[in-house]
C-alpha cells in the first residue's frame, strides 16, 4: 500500500465527518446519540485495544517466526487450519481486536486460510459466551450452532485458499 | 441476585476476571518480560505503541460508524420485521440485518431471543448471528491489517455461509421435533 496508513485513517474519518454532518442537519439529537455511542464504545474496548497491540509487540519480539510458521504456516496444511480454529474459538475479546492480531501473525508466517479461520472463528464460536447461549435457547441449540459455525469457519478458510 | 452480599461480591471479581481476563494476561506478561529481558521488552513495547499509532485513526473512524450504526438502525423494528417474515426473503434480510447489527454478544443474544418470541424461525435467527461475522463497519481495519484480496474473500464469503448456516443448524436443532404449526 502505497499510501501511509495515517491518511487512510484520516480520509475514513473525513468521510465519517461529512456522514454526521449531514445527519446533523437532519436531526441533531440522534446524532448527538451518535457520537455519545461512539465515546462509550471507545472507553469500552480501550482496555482490550491497549491489551491487543501490547500482545503484538510482545509477540513481534518474542515468538520467532518460525514457531508461528510451523503452528499456522502453510506447511501445516489443514492442521494450520484446525489450530487456527480452535484458538480463535477459545478467545473472546471485541471482533475489532481480532483483525490486529491476524494481521501480525500473518506477518509472521501464518497462512492466509488459517488466519481466515482464526477471524471467523474468533467472532462466530464462543467458548466462553457458551453459558448465556445455552441459557437463552437451550442446550441443543447453543451446541448445534456452534458446532456448526465452527465447521464454517474450518471451510470459509479453506475457501480462502482457494480463492487467493 | 438474591444471593448472599460474599456471593455477590465473589461473582463480581470473576466477572472482572472473565472480561478483562486479556488485558491482566498482557499485563502480567509484560510484567515477567520486564523481570528476564528489559531491553527486549522494552522493545515490545516499542513496537505495540508504533503500531497502535499507525491505526488510531482507522479505530476512531470505525468507532464512529458503529456509533452512527448503533443509534440510527432501530432494533426494535428490525426485530418486529424479522418476526413477521417467512421463506427466503426473510433469510436475505436476515442476513443483511446481521451485517448491520453491532453489539456484544450480551447484547445481540437476549436480541435474537426476542426475535424468536416474535416468530421467527431458528434459521432466521443462526443467519443473523452468521452473518454478524461479517463485520462491514470494520473493513477498513481489516484491509488495513490483512489487505483487501483477503478482506473481500473473507467477507464476501462468510456472508455467502450465512444462510446454509442457519438452515443447517435449524435443520439439527428440529430434527425429530414436531414443527410448531402441527
Amino acid at each position: 500500500m502505497g499510501v501511509p496508513v495515517n491518511t487512510v485513517g484520516l480520509i475514513y474519518l473525513v468521510l465519517i465527518g461529512f456522514l454526521y454532518l449531514t445527519c446533523w442537519r437532519r436531526d441533531r439529537r440522534k446524532t448527538l446519540r451518535s457520537l455519545h455511542a461512539a465515546r462509550s464504545t471507545l472507553i469500552k474496548l480501550l482496555p482490550m485495544l491497549v491489551a491487543i497491540f501490547g500482545l503484538i509487540g510482545l509477540v513481534q519480539v518474542f515468538v520467532p517466526a518460525a514457531m508461528i510458521e510451523s503452528l499456522l504456516g502453510d506447511s501445516g496444511g489443514f492442521l494450520s487450519i484446525l489450530t487456527a480454529g480452535s484458538v480463535g474459538a477459545i478467545a473472546i475479546g471485541p471482533p475489532l481486536a481480532a483483525f490486529p492480531l491476524a494481521g501480525s501473525l500473518l506477518e509472521a508466517g501464518a497462512w492466509p486460510p488459517a488466519i481466515a479461520t482464526f477471524v471467523v472463528s474468533w467472532i462466530l464460536v464462543g467458548f466462553l459466551t457458551l453459558p448465556l447461549e445455552i441459557e437463552l435457547f437451550g442446550l441443543r441449540f447453543a451446541l448445534a450452532r456452534n458446532g456448526i459455525s465452527f465447521a464454517a469457519a474450518l471451510l470459509i478458510g479453506s475457501l480462502v485458499g482457494v480463492v487467493l | 441476585m438474591k444471593g448472599s452480599g460474599v456471593k455477590q461480591k465473589g461473582k463480581g471479581v470473576t466477572s472482572f476476571l472473565v472480561a478483562q481476563w486479556l488485558p491482566l494476561m498482557v499485563l502480567a506478561l509484560y510484567g515477567g518480560a520486564f523481570v528476564f529481558s528489559p531491553l527486549k521488552a522494552r522493545q515490545a513495547l516499542a513496537v505495540s505503541g508504533q503500531t497502535f499509532a499507525s491505526v488510531l485513526l482507522i479505530i476512531l473512524a470505525v468507532v464512529a460508524l458503529t456509533g452512527f450504526i448503533l443509534v440510527w438502525i432501530d432494533r426494535s423494528r428490525v426485530a418486529r420485521l424479522l418476526g413477521r417474515e417467512g421463506g427466503w426473503r426473510a433469510l436475505f434480510f436476515a442476513a443483511l440485518c446481521g451485517m448491520l447489527l453491532i453489539g456484544p454478544p450480551y447484547v445481540i443474544f437476549p436480541l435474537l431471543l426476542s426475535i424468536r418470541q416474535q416468530g421467527a424461525r431458528w434459521a432466521v435467527i443462526v443467519t443473523v448471528l452468521a452473518a454478524w461475522a461479517v463485520k462491514i463497519q470494520l473493513l477498513p481495519l481489516e484491509v488495513q491489517f490483512l489487505g483487501w484480496p483477503f478482506a473481500i474473500a473473507r467477507t464476501l464469503l462468510t456472508l455467502l455461509l450465512a444462510i446454509p448456516v442457519g438452515l443447517l443448524v435449524e435443520a439439527v436443532v428440529e430434527r425429530g421435533r414436531p414443527t410448531p404449526g402441527d
